[in-house]
Parts: structure tokens; sequence; C-alpha cells
């Protein structure tokens, strides 16, 4: 069952790491992220209040995706299934040079 | 300043009520009685405290081994009963609630959402300067104060 969460998590484009996290816990990891619970914990709480938003009174939360960007690389995490995905992807966008 | 002991001649006896009220305060009444009448005071409050915290427990007390039942007719049982369950279902109800909310489900192809693009440096940068500027505004709230917060009222 891991290997079905995770092999698509393997094929996106320059991941350098994922999470595949439950109630319970971590129940997947590799790359960067291997063993990261801590990342995996402040990501749950990010993800938990993010979900509490809603857009006008709406039912669901307003959002598919939540990315965590940093200069680098940015956290893509999304919920499917009652387990939270993360995965951790180099930014390679560049400022657009003006000569 | 006082004698350590006397016979109480201070305190007029044929007054004091019986069973003392529980709800006066004797607190400052023990300073002076302490001066004037020592161990035979002291004494009498720590009476007149038991007392009242044995009057307190008889009111609070319910005695299921009371064999002569009040006599609840059978409806007013029957209202009774049903008051308790609603009560108890209400209690149930808020002590469910407490559990976590679950997650939930934000798309059903997750490795399709997390491959897709990241988002463009031009949204990062226009969502920056939008939390920039409502921080701004934020940090400029302020009391503007027009009066005096006391008055004195005169009156005439």
């Amino acid at each position: 069952m891991t290997t079905a969460l995770t092999q698509g998590l393997e094929r996106i484009p320059d991941q350098t790491g994922y999470l595949v996290i439950s109630e319970e816990g971590v129940l997947a990891s590799a790359g960067e992220l291997e063993n990261d619970e801590h990342t995996a914990g402040v990501i749950m709480q990010m993800v938990r209040t993010a979900c509490r938003f809603r857009l006008h009174g709406t039912a669901e939360p307003p959002f598919k995706r939540m990315s965590v960007m940093f200069e680098d690389y940015v956290y893509a995490v999304t919920i499917s299934g009652q387990k939270v995905f993360v995965v951790k992807r180099q930014n390679n966008q560049r400022e657009p040079v003006i000569v | 300043m006082g004698c350590c002991f006397s016979t109480g001649s201070n305190q007029d006896d044929s007054k004091k009520p019986l069973i003392p009220d529980p709800n006066l305060d004797r607190k400052p009444t023990n300073g002076s009685d302490r001066n004037a009448d020592g161990l035979s005071s002291s004494r009498k409050n720590d009476q007149d405290l038991h007392a009242a915290i044995v009057q307190r427990t008889a009111l609070n007390i319910i005695d299921v081994s009371a064999v002569i039942s009040q006599g609840l007719e059978q409806h007013e049982y029957m209202d009774r009963a049903r008051q308790y369950s609603t009560k108890v279902g209400v209690l149930n109800r808020t002590w469910s609630q407490k559990k976590p909310v679950p997650l939930p489900s934000l798309s059903s192809q997750p490795h399709q959402v997390l491959a897709a693009d990241l988002v463009s440096n031009a949204d990062v940068q226009q969502v920056s300067k939008i939390a920039a500027y409502a921080y701004s505004a934020i940090s400029q709230i302020k009391v503007d104060a027009k009066e005096e917060l006391v008055v004195q009222f005169a009156i005439p």
C-alpha cells in the first residue's frame, strides 16, 4: 500500500524528498525528508490551521495545495484520503534579469 | 494590654444565641476578643466554625438511606427522568464534539496536485507586498485620546 502512495511522489519533477503523514504519524518518508518527524509535525499543524480557513462561509477549505516557499525550495502539501502528502521540490524559478 | 485568661466577664452570655449564625463574619471580633478573653474566646470561635461547617455539610448532603421517601407522583417522576436524560444527552454531545476534526480531503489526485507548477515568483512577491501593507496598516492602529478619561463631577 505504501508503494502505491509513494510511487507517484517519486516521479514528481525536481523533488528532493517527501513525507506521507496520517493522524497516527509518518507513514512514509524519503530523500531529504527521510525520518524528519519534526518537519512532519510542523507541517501537520500548519495544514490543520489552513484547513480552518473558509471563503464566504463555504463548507470546504478554499485550496487544493499549500505551498511553504523558501528561497531555493518549496514544501508542497495536499490532503487526500485522510493522509497528508508533503513533497520537497527545488524552486528553480529565477528572477528575470534586466540587462 | 489585656489579661491572658478570664472567665469571660466581657461577654453577655444570656444574649448569645444558642446556635451561632454561620453567616456572621466573626473575623473583625477575633482580634479584640483574643486580647480580652484569650483561650475561652478562641475556643468559642473554633466551636462556631465547627458548627458552621457541620450545618453547611448537613444542607449539602443527600441522605440516600432515608427509608421514608418524599412520595413522588408518577408524572413528576417521569418528568424528572426525562429532564435528567435530556441533560445527560446534551453533555454526551458536547463531550463527543471535543474530538479533533477529521482531515478534509483536498484532492483525489494528490500526485497530480503536488506535481503541478509551483507558485510563480511574481505571485509570491505580490502576496508579500499585500502582507506588508496589511502589517503596516495594523501597526498604525492607535488610540486617539480626545478627552480626559476620568472627570470630576461637580454636584451643586
